[in-house]
């Protein structure tokens, strides 16, 4: 279906959402009191890798109102490890540290008491005996054989080595009139959502139930805590309509949950763990990707780019978490917008001792993205060509759609050259670089950033098999259900949470446009996860595609039965009916009103075709559209849809100070369809400004010693309403031949090309003194540092 | 993170009454800011507990302090580790004392740690202006302990 005359889809509707948070109404996980609630503080080891020879908590129990301290061989008798999804089964982690730290900051024991600040106090009364072991810190160290080992026995610090040849890389090479290569480094940084990682668990022991309310966004939750506590998953009842108070990706909260949960059914009282943001920052789920790119680039005279050759290696930090496989997700989209032919990547993933690294938005592809950016600016400067001439050149044209590329992945559909133009007719190139110039003429260094980069989407896991031959997984579904009461109102259910991507909007609309009803008197309700359908929440800019996919396919069967029940009463076949606003219409005038449709599904059987169920109700389990191939000689096709996102930036800074001063930022957005426009220019502005987080401010910075020196709002800076500008985003609609409406994903939209904009845009303004920043962030004290130290 | 401290105090006591003060826990516990216990567990050992504010944290300190390389009243090693739930610290402050004129003494001393945890991530950029402070308050402290000591003892 794809029609042009939307009820409600594309239209500015106000987001269900709002109402409740803009008044402050949300019901989070810190919302929910349970009787006789025990909360857990955490003891963390500041060493970056200890033995743990002694732990006496025998002051603690002491204080009044402690009720008990957990140990990490505690929780290792008593529990399976976590899962890491890799064939590592010596890379064992659990919710304590067991017989060894691998990081500053990791929990030691969990103190649980009657109140926090109980907790909290009887922290400090515990005494930690432990003795320094040598440690790693530097992903390339952590390769050397004689380096430090995280976990010894595994043997090496590496979780995954794999190295792919796509095309004939060799030979492009050779054909080349050039080669340059380059190193980048993508900083450590994260998504720092305003609420930390919480949960409360209970456990029931004469239902046999526990029941989790957790701040997440993960999929498999319930299967994960039931597996490594050794219960059946219909045991694990995990709370969807927990709010959620922002994730980006990091909201994992699995140790925490396993943790909370082991407590709860040893003590039998509801267990609250909350974390404080020093906790957070630094053993939560905060950290992301932290990657070194070497790169070479094969081109010809003529600026066209034949090849590339790129080796990815990301520092995991102490255990697996999902770490490896954000390498994965990049290959999807391996080339960016352009026609490379032949790629050769290696995926690198080492063991340090720093925090564990989860997922954060783009699940690694922002970090790719800039590292073919800044390979493209880096080929238009060696070839002195204009850096947007460069791209036109090698960017796919939009007949040359559905595009394959050379891993495998076939792009749906765009226009790059469309969204493009249309950005340039918002802000004239010429005249922004005249801008640039005027700039610089007034003793400002001026610079112009461009990124064209793409989102892959409707999230799918081809990576794990790709990654992991173990791993057989084809189908990453999700679900709806829709039900039509007595009365006639419509209740739609979805099954997972939501941390801000407003699936309540998404639903009530596509279901309204669906049956054409008010979208605001449908009721979108949120069962627990043993009431549910299977699903994979919200995780690779899927749910628009997928959560919105599965509401129109369950909406197309009800509206089917609806077309079939008034076929039988009305006499006419169910070809020649039509269905309006909940009626239908018959050729000879007859019709069926909404109401007495519902009538004849709930108290008529007598009416309904023979053989035909009673009530009006359907659900559908949708597969990710294009995926559920195996891969084949290390090629699969891994996204359905590919949203393009092209940036365009003009800052400057004095040379003294070198704060850069955005002046201007038009982005250029692609992502099909948009359901509703104030959700995703929402989630491109603040995509957007987490990217000049990571392009200028934001990182997770460690001393020579392994302690993290950045774990206060202190000292990881973010960016504010002083930093980011005004954006003027510019949409274009390319929609996409595989889903409902043509709709793409956009929940990693704006941070997926900032960071390459802003470092494109500072290495052009420092270009005239051939200063250049190959790693991120670029601090305004690097900036000034570095051009002091020139001028010496 | 490493922390290097060094200066030099003019305190108007012969070289012999400073030394003993310096290694009476009594006057440390009085002097030492933050201090809330200060005991000898043996010969020129201290078991101390500190509770102390840096930056945007605080919390208790539970460490021990030995004194080494001692040469009275002339030279001594301090040698500082302990933790809490500020973090973890370890380090050595050399110190000597040097009878300038009778009755005025001057103390020379330098000193290295290494700290780590909270106060080190959260401290860490006021963290050396509060061991400066930290070190100045205990002079001051202890010149005006010792002028009363003295005055009472006269």
């Amino acid at each position: 279906m794809k029609k042009k005359n939307y009820y409600f889809i594309t239209k500015n509707r106000r987001p269900t959402e709002d109402r409740r948070f803009v008044t402050g109404q949300g019901n989070f996980v810190a919302d929910i009191d349970r009787p006789n609630m025990l909360h857990v503080a955490v003891l963390s080891c500041h060493e970056p890798s200890a033995s743990i020879d002694k732990i006496d908590f025998s002051p603690a129990l002491k204080i009044k109102g402690v009720v008990d301290v957990i140990t990490g061989k505690e929780i290792a008798n008593a529990t399976r490890p976590l899962m890491n999804g890799l064939d590592t089964p010596n890379v064992k982690r659990y919710s304590l540290a067991f017989e060894q730290v691998r990081y500053a900051g990791e929990w030691v024991c969990a103190i649980v008491a009657k109140s926090r600040a109980i907790a909290e106090d009887a922290a400090e009364k515990i005494s930690l005996k432990t003795t320094s072991l040598k440690f790693v810190l530097d992903s390339e160290e952590a390769l050397l054989p004689n380096s430090p080992k995280v976990h010894k026995k595994h043997g090496s610090n590496i979780l995954l080595e794999k190295k792919f040849v796509w095309g004939n890389v060799i030979q492009d090479f050779k054909k080349s009139d050039h080669q340059i290569s380059y190193k980048v480094n993508w900083g450590r940084n994260s998504t720092v959502p305003v609420e930390t990682f919480g949960v409360v668990a209970e456990w029931n022991a004469w239902k046999n139930i526990l029941d989790v309310w957790a701040s997440i966004q993960m999929p498999k939750f319930s299967d994960h805590i039931a597996f490594v506590l050794g219960l059946r998953v219909n045991q694990v009842r995990v709370h969807y309509d927990v709010d959620v108070g922002g994730s980006y990706g990091v909201k994992r909260g699995i140790k925490h949950t396993i943790l909370a949960s082991y407590i709860s059914r040893k003590l039998h009282r509801p267990i609250r763990l909350i974390e404080d943001r020093l906790e957070n920052m630094r053993a939560g789920d905060a950290h992301g990707p932290e990657r070194k790119f070497d790169v070479s680039m094969a081109f010809d005279n003529d600026g066209k780019i034949r090849s590339m050759k790129m080796r990815a290696l990301d520092n995991a930090g102490a255990y697996a978490g999902r770490a490896p496989f954000q390498l994965g997700k990049p290959i999807g989209a391996i080339v960016g917008p352009y026609t490379i032919s032949s790629v050769e990547y290696t995926a690198l993933s080492v063991t340090t001792n720093k925090a564990v690294q989860e997922a954060v938005r783009g699940f690694g592809q922002a970090p790719t993205n800039y590292a073919l950016e800044t390979g493209i600016d880096k080929i238009a400067n060696f070839l002195n060509i204009d850096r947007m001439k460069l791209r036109q050149k090698n960017l796919i044209k939009s007949d040359q759609f559905p595009y394959i590329i050379p891993s495998g992945s076939e792009y749906d559909s765009g226009n790059y050259q469309a969204v493009i133009k249309k950005v340039f007719a918002t802000k004239d190139y010429n005249e922004l670089i005249k801008e640039r110039d005027s700039l610089r003429n007034k003793g400002f260094m001026a610079g112009i950033g461009i990124a064209a980069c793409l989102e892959p989407s409707g999230g799918n896991s081809s990576f794990e098999p790709l990654l992991n031959s173990k791993n057989n997984t084809t189908t990453w579904m999700e679900s709806c259900q829709l039900n039509v009461d007595a009365f006639g109102t419509v209740t739609a259910r979805i099954h997972t949470t939501s941390s801000g991507q407003g699936h309540e909007s998404l639903v009530s609309t596509i279901v309204g446009e669906m049956l054409e009803i008010n979208p605001d008197e449908i009721c979108i309700a949120r069962p627990n996860s043993i009431e549910s359908l299977p699903g994979n929440s919200p995780v690779g800019s899927r749910m628009a595609i997928m959560l919105g996919g599965a509401a129109a396919r369950a909406a197309t069967k009800l509206k089917d039965k609806i077309l079939l029940i008034s076929a039988h009463n009305l006499g006419f076949k169910k070809s020649k009916l039509i269905y309006k606003k909940g009626n239908v219409f018959a050729p000879d005038g007859s019709s069926l009103s909404w109401n007495e449709i519902v009538e004849l599904c709930h108290r008529r059987i007598d009416q309904l075709p023979e053989g035909m169920d009673p009530g009006l109700a359907s659900f559908d389990i949708m597969q990710v559209p294009t995926g559920g191939k195996l891969p084949v000689n290390d090629k699969v096709h891994m996204y359905p849809c590919y949203s393009f996102e092209f940036h365009l930036v003009l800052l400057s800074f004095d040379p003294i100070i070198c704060k850069p001063n955005i002046r201007s930022y038009t982005v250029g957005h692609d992502c099909g369809t948009v359901i509703n426009p104030s959700i995703v220019s929402g989630m491109t502005y603040g995509g957007i400004a987490h990217g000049i987080g990571a392009a200028l401010l934001e990182e997770f910075a460690y001393d020579e010693n392994g302690q993290l020196m950045t774990q206060s709002f202190l000292d990881y800076l973010m960016p504010s309403s002083h930093e980011v500008p005004e954006i003027k985003i510019v949409k274009h609609s390319t929609p996409s031949p595989h889903t409902f409406f043509g709709q793409k994903g956009s929940g990693e939209s704006g941070y997926l090309g900032a960071p390459a904009a802003i470092s494109s845009a500072i290495n052009d303004a420092l270009s005239p003194i051939n200063i250049s920043f190959l790693s991120l962030p670029i601090r305004m004290s690097l900036i000034s540092d570095a051009i002091d130290n020139q001028n010496k | 993170m490493k922390l290097k401290l060094s200066g030099t105090e003019k305190i108007d006591v012969s070289s012999k009454f400073l030394w003993n003060s310096i290694i009476d826990p009594k006057i440390l516990k009085e002097c030492i800011p933050g201090c809330h216990e200060m005991k000898e567990v043996s010969d020129g050992e201290y078991k101390i507990v500190l509770n102390l504010k840096v930056g945007a944290v605080g919390g208790s300190f539970d460490g021990k302090v030995k004194l080494s390389d001692q040469n009275p009243p002339i030279a001594c090693k301090l040698n500082l580790s302990g933790g809490g739930t500020l973090g973890t610290g370890k380090g050595y402050a050399k110190i000597i004392i040097d009878e300038k004129a009778k009755g005025t003494s001057l103390m020379r001393y330098e000193g290295e740690g290494e700290v780590a945890g909270l106060v080190a991530g959260v401290g860490q950029r006021v963290l050396l202006g509060v061991a400066k402070h930290l070190v100045k308050k205990f002079f001051s402290s202890i010149k005006v302990n010792l002028s009363n000591n003295r005055s009472q003892s006269q």
